[in-house]
């Protein structure tokens, strides 16, 4: 089976890069496949890149609060045309209410500060083959 | 990169003794403070208290809150400013575009218009308080020309700095989606600007802060400094500029991370290289051209989302090593930095903190308490070597210019970035409260509270945005937006006259930077959502130069 594809982005104008970057380093160095959209993304480049990359999971670095204002459409986004391609979230600012309400909203996965490398992989594998199990159940 | 060409090793002893200083001639590698080669300091004494600027990064919302922000820090002992324009604003683009909306005023001050620097400097003795701007070089240095002239202030009695970086910004950061050879332009016609107009004020204030922080180590971080003012510096020469109108106004911004004794070495070092270089390489003859003005911030990078109050000390411990290595002014990276820009809880302690180690330490009683110690001259030694020989390693790869097109110190910055966060990942790099004595996060409540409270998008500011693009004189704005393009098409003439008369015209920084990325014959926005504000839009928004 081949690995799990990971979309990796930052939104907006933000240009901090390192969280991003390690994340993607973290992923490929597990045996997953980054595709790196880097900095200067919208809701809708994330969703179509994601589309055209058949993303089993998309991560979001955030840095700055871009994400609290973008996320439901993103989150509308990446529902159309099939099942929902997993959405999650990475970065220091992301507290743990942020968390809560995060989850409620529908994104599948935060890491805060205190996340692991182990933690990140672990969790984004699940994601991805749950991804690709409901998609072949929609698609049947 | 498969071959690094900076990676350096330390050679750590466990002591360090008179043999380790058997290499160093006082007179001609040290010096007394103030005397060439400046290794021990730029001047020969320091008054006590006052021996740097004391300022904090700010930058919040609009200009007008921004402004109420300068004046809280200059009441509680601030003697210079550091304004920091928002995402949107270091990118040159309007609070307007689509891309911008949500980022308006949240991680800096939204400034793109000559309105916005009159607002934010509404009140403040611009000829008294020096003006730090981390912003693009070229849009300070027209904008803070403008707010002179406006307010009755002669520009030549103006001081402060501006960013410029002209290899690294697209790469990390800072990007402007301009192409290398615009961006370098950029950089030598403000520059050049501030020797006729500007003289005491530093238009070349080379950032290693913002490039080194998160990436690249000291060594790394001073190699790419150097590498950027060598160019920088051959192509104002090349312009047929003296080397002595430039070079005393050349200063450099240098990260400080925990690593004490290096970064104090790593100071020291880059005072004798700048001397050197501008004496023996570049034949300076006012010793003002051999002396480096030296500015530092505290690395945000070693700042920790967890236990925000050991940031504090954190701060404290690095701003001392400046304290010690003689800076002309530092800021301090605040507690609440992992979360937030700087609260104004965070400004005061982070003010307080320079205002303890200057007044109550002692430690700025003598200039360069240091010198003389084993380990730190053996080490300013070693940090000379290895910047020089990396700078050579590199000059000897091809053009700067032709490397940062290239990818080149992309491809560096981006390995570095993800090697450092390795080092805490892996507890290579021991990091208190993240990889070794951590807290579980439910007791972990001090200063939670201000670290964590968020700063909203001011989006009543992007609708005056809108109003104001909508009431302007169209005519003579698109008049001066054309001479724009057609000096950007010149190669020969400097982009100073045209871009000044654009914002007097009432142009914003994101149609200024959109018609020069057009004389470059690159997109006028890259994302597609703008188009120049000329008559029936005439311009091909792809036109070439």
């Amino acid at each position: 089976m081949r690995p799990p594809r990971v979309l990796i982005a930052i939104l907006g104008f933000d240009g901090h890069e390192t969280g991003a970057l390690a994340a993607a380093s973290i992923l490929r160095n597990s045996g997953m496949e980054v595709i790196y959209l880097g900095r200067f993304a919208s809701p809708e480049t994330i969703a179509a890149s994601a589309r055209d990359e058949s993303a089993d999971v998309v991560g979001v670095s955030c840095h700055s609060w871009e994400y609290r204002y973008s996320v439901d459409e993103l989150l509308r986004r990446l529902v159309e045309g099939g099942a929902r391609i997993p959405l999650v979230l990475g970065g220091s600012i992301l507290t743990r209410s942020d968390e809560e309400l995060l989850l409620g909203k529908g994104v599948a996965a935060v890491f805060g500060a205190g996340a692991s490398s182990r933690e990140i992989v672990e969790t984004v594998r699940r994601l991805a083959a749950e991804h690709r199990e409901s998609a072949a159940a929609a698609a049947s | 990169m498969s071959v690094d060409p900076m990676r350096s090793q330390n050679s750590a002893k466990q002591f360090y003794s008179p043999a380790d200083l058997s290499e160093v001639d006082y007179a001609s590698d040290l010096g007394d403070p103030g005397s060439y080669p400046f290794t021990r300091g730029r001047r020969a004494s320091l008054d006590r208290g006052r021996g740097w600027i004391l300022r904090e990064l700010s930058g919040e919302g609009p200009p007008a809150r921004s402004n109420a922000q300068f004046r809280r820090l200059i009441d509680i002992g601030a003697s210079g400013l550091d304004v920091i324009g928002d995402a949107p604003t270091f990118a040159c683009f309007d609070p307007d575009h689509p891309m911008a909306h949500n980022g308006v005023g949240t991680q800096g001050v939204s400034l793109c218009r000559r309105q916005d620097f009159l607002e934010l400097y509404d009140g403040i003795p611009i000829d008294r308080v020096t003006l730090s701007h981390s912003v693009q070089g070229w849009f300070g240095v027209a904008a803070v020309y403008l707010v002179a002239r406006a307010r009755g202030v002669a520009p030549e009695v103006l001081r402060g700095s501006v960013l410029q970086m002209p290899l690294y910004g697209e790469d990390y950061s800072y990007a402007v989606h301009m192409p290398v050879e615009l961006r370098l332009r950029l950089a030598l016609d403000s520059i050049e600007f501030c020797t006729r107009e500007m003289p005491r004020f530093h238009s070349f204030l080379e950032d290693t802060y913002f490039v080194s922080d998160g990436g690249p180590d000291a060594v790394e971080e001073m190699t790419l400094g150097f590498v950027e003012i060598r160019k920088v510096v051959r192509g104002l020469l090349a312009r047929g500029l003296d080397i002595d109108r430039f070079a005393p106004r050349i200063a450099i911004l240098v990260n400080c991370r925990m690593n004490f004794f290096e970064e104090v070495a790593k100071i020291r070092a880059t005072r004798r290289l700048f001397a050197r270089m501008m004496r023996e390489e570049f034949g300076a003859k006012d010793p003002r051209s051999w002396s480096v003005n030296i500015t530092a911030h505290t690395a945000g990078s070693a700042l920790t989302a967890q236990q925000p109050i050991n940031n504090v000390v954190r701060g404290t411990s690095q701003a001392l090593a400046l304290a010690m290595a003689g800076v002309q002014a530092m800021e301090i990276s605040t507690f609440d930095e992992a979360y937030r820009p700087p609260s104004h809880e965070a400004h005061v302690v982070a003010l307080r903190t320079q205002q303890i180690i200057g007044l109550e330490t002692g430690v700025t009683g003598v200039v360069d308490p240091l010198g003389g110690s084993y380990y730190v001259e053996r080490l300013t030694n070693e940090m000379e070597g290895k910047i020089r020989e990396a700078v050579g390693r590199i000059e000897a790869m091809g053009d700067p210019a032709d490397l940062a097109a290239r990818g080149f110190f992309r491809s560096l910055l981006e390995r570095a970035m993800v090697e450092r966060a390795r080092e805490v990942e892996d507890g290579t790099v021991p990091r208190v409260g993240v990889n070794v004595f951590s807290m579980p996060e439910e007791e972990d409540r001090l200063l939670r509270e201000v670290a964590e409270t968020k700063v909203e998008p001011c989006w009543d500011h992007v609708e005056r945005i809108r109003e104001f693009k909508r009431s302007r004189d169209m005519g003579r704005l698109g008049g001066a937006l054309r001479a724009l393009l057609e000096a950007g098409k010149n190669r020969e003439q400097s982009l100073m006259p045209a871009i000044i008369a654009a914002f007097e015209a009432e142009a914003t920084l994101g149609e200024v930077a959109g018609m020069l990325r057009l004389a470059y014959g690159a997109a006028y926005d890259p994302f597609g959502a703008m188009t120049p504000p000329l008559d029936g839009g005439s311009l091909d928004a792809r036109a070439s130069a």
